[in-house]
């Protein structure tokens, strides 16, 4: 699907040493992360990375007795302005379209803003942004 | 004190009562219930083979699958409009065990639990204060309609609102305390908090305790906090209910109204009997029920049998302190539960097996349930809030099957202990 980027959902516990177990084996096997995105409950959290090769990174965490999953997520251009970010948002909004969540990354130039929508409305989210002047990202 | 005379009768009058009832009782489930006619004819055996009590090895045994494989009145062997009361306890696929009374059934039903209050010097002077649980579990009402049989005032609290019943007991005036051994240390705990001084403010003198395995310590524990006779009281809802046996003042061996339940001690694997003084399962043969007679029914219960006399002047038979199970039963707050309950409602909730662990511990006094459950690819999710939406579904339905609360913990795979490749189920953290 065009636009779409594969992100990595990883079930984490919360305690001690948790995500050095993950970076240790990323690391190890030479896998460049491009984002890292962490949300927690009290017991347990859900990490999520974008990496170069998701599919063989997955092998691999999965060999290492990881559960994880792949979602597919876009990614825009953050404009090097004051209300960059509303401007995307206003866009999904007008469209009707609603953000399931939403982190920033940041690369080379100015780093771009992850949308992770409902799949259903994955076409039209970015078929809609595609019009309009924000920049969506082919690949990170 | 002796509610009734029977309790202290010589041996041979009482084997002549068990005798005769329980060739009653045979001829009564043979005629009436196909399931055991077709256990005798299988064994060859009639009712005419059973002479007196001491032929009640010929019999089979009957086990909880029995019932549930009767669900819900296949065992009865009266009409329904012969039964006056309905009980249950939780079941392994979403169905309970049931169990019937007769109006015969609840008088004898009142007259062990009049004996059992006796035990514990219980007269129509006293205050009881039941915190044991009212519904379908048989110990709420159980302990109560024996209560009032004796003429005390009963205090119907049930469980929970821990400072709530503090207040009533103190302020009622209460003198008999009838509760779970861990619910009591919980009250006085909660007590001591609230810096009540225990001497002045209650009048307890008596406690009747059971339905969860206690030790020695635990109970000396509840009895000096206290400062209090501590009772232990034994039943199952497969024979009674709370009252098929009780301790009296003078020890802590458990008087078994034998008049009315017959025990055995066998051995858990092969049934053979095992001799006085040794441990092995209890069986018990319920002599005078009506609604719902069982033969020989393996409880499960790891214990032995005393016929030494008691200082008490009961010549009927004790039992030691329920020691263990044969399987793996466990008991939360004092609610029967099997692993294999636990497992279903898990793999119910989601359509497939999880590897899960049960870990039970206590917090405070009173049982905690965790249940572990490996987060495999298959339920990976990405999103936080359909992760605890399975959370919450499995806590759900865990408390509307079996009537327990658990805390359900989502952790990472194989992160649950291994013994030789299988996972451990079981984590007992009480003991």
């Amino acid at each position: 699907m065009k636009y779409a980027i594969q992100q990595l959902s990883i079930f984490i516990e919360n305690k001690t040493g948790e995500l050095t177990d993950i970076t240790e084996i990323l690391s190890k096997n030479k896998i460049s992360l491009k984002a890292i995105n962490l949300v927690d409950t009290t017991e347990f959290g859900i990490l999520r990375l974008l990496v170069d090769d998701a599919q063989s990174t997955k092998r691999i965490l999965d060999n290492n007795g990881f559960s994880l999953t792949i979602t597919d997520v876009f990614a825009v251009s953050i404009e090097d302005h004051i209300g960059s970010f509303n401007e995307v948002l206003s866009l999904l909004s007008e469209n009707n379209i609603n953000i399931e969540y939403t982190y920033t990354i940041n690369c080379s130039k100015n780093g771009a803003f992850i949308f992770k929508v409902n799949p259903d409305n994955f076409k039209e989210a970015t078929k809609a942004l595609a019009k309009s002047k924000v920049k969506l990202l082919e690949s990170i | 004190m002796v509610w009734n005379e029977v309790e202290c009768s010589a041996k041979e009058q009482l084997e002549e009562i068990q005798s005769s009832r329980l060739i009653e009782t045979v001829e009564r489930v043979y005629t009436l219930t196909p399931f055991y006619k077709d256990k005798f004819n299988e064994m060859g055996i009639t009712p005419s083979d059973i002479q007196s009590i001491n032929d009640i090895t010929k019999l089979p045994f009957s086990i909880k699958q029995d019932l549930r494989d009767n669900y819900p009145f296949g065992l009865f062997t009266v009409p329904m409009n012969q039964v006056v009361r309905l009980h249950s306890s939780s079941g392994t696929t979403g169905k309970p065990t049931v169990v019937g009374y007769t109006k015969k059934d609840m008088d004898v039903w009142d007259e062990v639990m009049a004996r059992v209050f006796t035990m514990a010097g219980t007269t129509q002077e006293d205050i009881v204060h039941n915190a044991y649980g009212y519904g379908l579990f048989t110990g709420g009402l159980g302990l109560h309609n024996g209560a009032e049989k004796v003429g005390a005032t009963v205090v119907p609290s049930s469980g929970g609102f821990t400072e709530r019943q503090v207040m009533l007991m103190k302020d009622f005036g209460a003198s008999v305390l009838a509760s779970t051994p861990s619910f009591a240390l919980h009250m006085a705990e909660s007590a001591s908090k609230a810096g009540i001084d225990f001497k002045k403010s209650f009048k307890l003198r008596a406690g009747i305790f059971g339905a969860e395995p206690t030790s020695k310590g635990l109970k000396e524990e509840v009895a000096k906090v206290w400062g209090i006779d501590y009772h232990e009281i034994y039943g199952l809802s497969e024979i009674i209910g709370p009252g098929v046996s009780c301790s009296c003042k003078h020890s802590e061996l458990l008087h078994i109204f034998e008049d009315h339940f017959y025990p055995e001690i066998v051995d858990p694997k092969t049934g053979e009997p095992i001799e006085d003084g040794q441990r092995g399962e209890l069986v018990i043969t319920s002599l005078t029920k009506q609604a719902l007679p069982i033969i020989r029914y393996k409880t499960g219960d790891i214990t032995s049998l005393t016929r030494s006399p008691c200082k008490c002047g009961r010549t009927m038979v004790r039992m030691e302190s329920v020691v263990g199970r044969a399987d793996d039963m466990m008991i939360i707050n004092g609610v029967n539960v099997y692993p294999s309950q636990v497992e279903h409602v898990i793999a119910q909730t989601k359509g497939l097996t999880l590897n899960y662990q049960i870990v039970i511990h206590k917090k405070g006094h009173l049982d905690k349930l965790d249940i572990l459950i490996e987060v495999g690819d298959n339920i990976m999710m990405d999103s936080i809030g359909q992760m605890e939406n399975l959370k919450k579904s499995i806590q759900h339905n865990l408390q509307n099957n079996l009537y327990i609360k658990a805390n359900v913990k989502l952790v990472e795979p194989r992160s649950i202990e291994r013994s030789i490749g299988k996972a451990i189920r079981i984590v007992d953290k009480r003991k």
